[in-house]
């Protein structure tokens, strides 16, 4: 079964569509030339719908990066 | 042309907000002289009013807002309608609350020029509204919110007064500090008060009119444009926007159509003269709706009857 790393790399690779790309927790859009604005709530929806999880806009807003990401996850999912 | 205040913007936003560096790179591509120029009236403005901290928290605010936005309109998508039913609903869980609506406000101030779509908007309220007003004379402003529409019209009209009405009291008091930045707080007046309230205020006072991104707030928005048409003088013209399928967590009329707003403007009264109505370029994929803005340029009509 794989961690929240593992799903995460496969909706990357869906949604941003970038092969090679190796996601890590500091993976930022700074890393990843596709995520913008616009595909990172369509990224934001998939994690939603691949963890039946939701995030509030102002969570959405202030993620910087794949760890901050895999954190709000966990913390959701958990609850 | 300086370009001390956009440098400043930039810089920070792309630092600190890199998911908008495309959104950046686009908005200067529709333009660049005259992204440069209103982009620099504005963030001069607000470097005066609130210093580099205030161009700071002003991007971050854009940024919340934008996400706010592009998350509703993906959640529109696959609900089909707006979250907002009732104007008493939004008004407790938004308007009244002064922390959110600041940070609302200047979000929205600077998406007159970094939305690419809102800064072809920018460009028709300076090329066919403000150049077409008469240099003296009074402007009203229906829900200024931030006040940079009438801040700018007093700017290019040196001998013009406004007097603004908003129902939120953040409004008139960011509105009231932007005029100051500007150099026009001697020639403007803003209040608390309901904009459909306004039809108290005497008949056909208004030289121009401007009333940006209201109409979709309302659970019934013909009245604003009798309002309109109950202030503008015979013939004096108005610059009115709206959103159209464009969810946010604050709109509660769907304007599908642009004709619902030029047929609306008909039945009150008005004379359409201009519209323009523009949708941002990158959407979800897939989307079925385009979230547009619309801007008409509106004029009462004088004893015309058919």
């Amino acid at each position: 079964m794989k961690d929240t790393l593992g799903q995460l790399s496969v909706i990357f690779d869906d949604v941003f569509d970038e092969p090679g790309v190796q996601i890590n927790r500091s993976t930022s859009a700074e890393d990843i030339q596709n995520w913008d604005s616009i595909t990172h709530v369509t990224m934001v929806l998939a994690v939603e719908r691949e963890f039946q999880i939701r995030f509030s806009s102002s969570e959405v807003a202030k993620l910087q990066n794949v760890g901050e990401l895999i954190d709000l996850i966990d913390r959701k999912i958990k609850r | 042309m300086s370009t001390e205040h956009v440098s400043l913007l930039m810089e920070y936003l792309i630092k600190k907000h890199p998911r908008s560096r495309r959104g950046v790179e686009e908005v200067i591509q529709v333009s660049p002289a005259r992204f440069t120029e209103i982009a620099e009236m504005f963030l001069g403005w607000l470097f005066k009013a609130r210093g580099l901290e205030g161009i700071h928290s002003a991007a971050d605010a854009f940024v919340q807002f934008s996400t706010e936005v592009n998350l509703a309109q993906a959640r529109y998508e696959v609900d089909g309608c707006y979250p907002s039913k009732s104007f008493a609903d939004v008004y407790a869980d938004h308007y009244s609350d002064v922390d959110k609506m600041n940070d609302y406000l200047w979000g929205i101030y600077l998406t007159n020029f970094l939305w690419a779509h809102h800064t072809v908007i920018s460009l028709l309220y300076a090329d066919a509204f403000l150049s077409k007003l008469p240099k003296s004379g009074l402007i009203v402003e229906i829900a200024p919110g931030h006040g940079g529409w009438g801040a700018w019209a007093l700017t290019v009209l040196p001998e013009a007064r406004l007097q603004g009405f908003d129902i939120s009291p953040s409004s008139i008091q960011i509105a009231t500090s932007v005029a100051r930045a500007a150099g026009v707080s001697d020639r403007s007046h803003y209040e608390v008060r309901n904009a459909l309230d306004l039809s108290g205020m005497q008949k056909e006072s208004a030289d121009g009119l401007i009333c940006s991104f209201l109409v979709e707030h309302l659970e019934k928005p013909e009245q604003l444009f009798a309002v309109v048409n109950h202030l503008l003088k015979p013939n004096a013209i108005g610059f009115v926007t709206a959103a159209l399928t464009a969810a946010q967590v604050d709109h509660i009329y769907e304007f599908r159509f642009e004709s619902e707003l030029v047929k609306m403007c008909e039945n009150q009264g008005l004379r359409v003269l201009q519209t323009l109505s523009c949708g941002p370029s990158r959407t979800q994929p897939n989307a079925r709706f385009l979230a547009r803005s619309m801007a008409l340029i509106v004029q009462k009509r004088r004893g015309e009857v058919f």
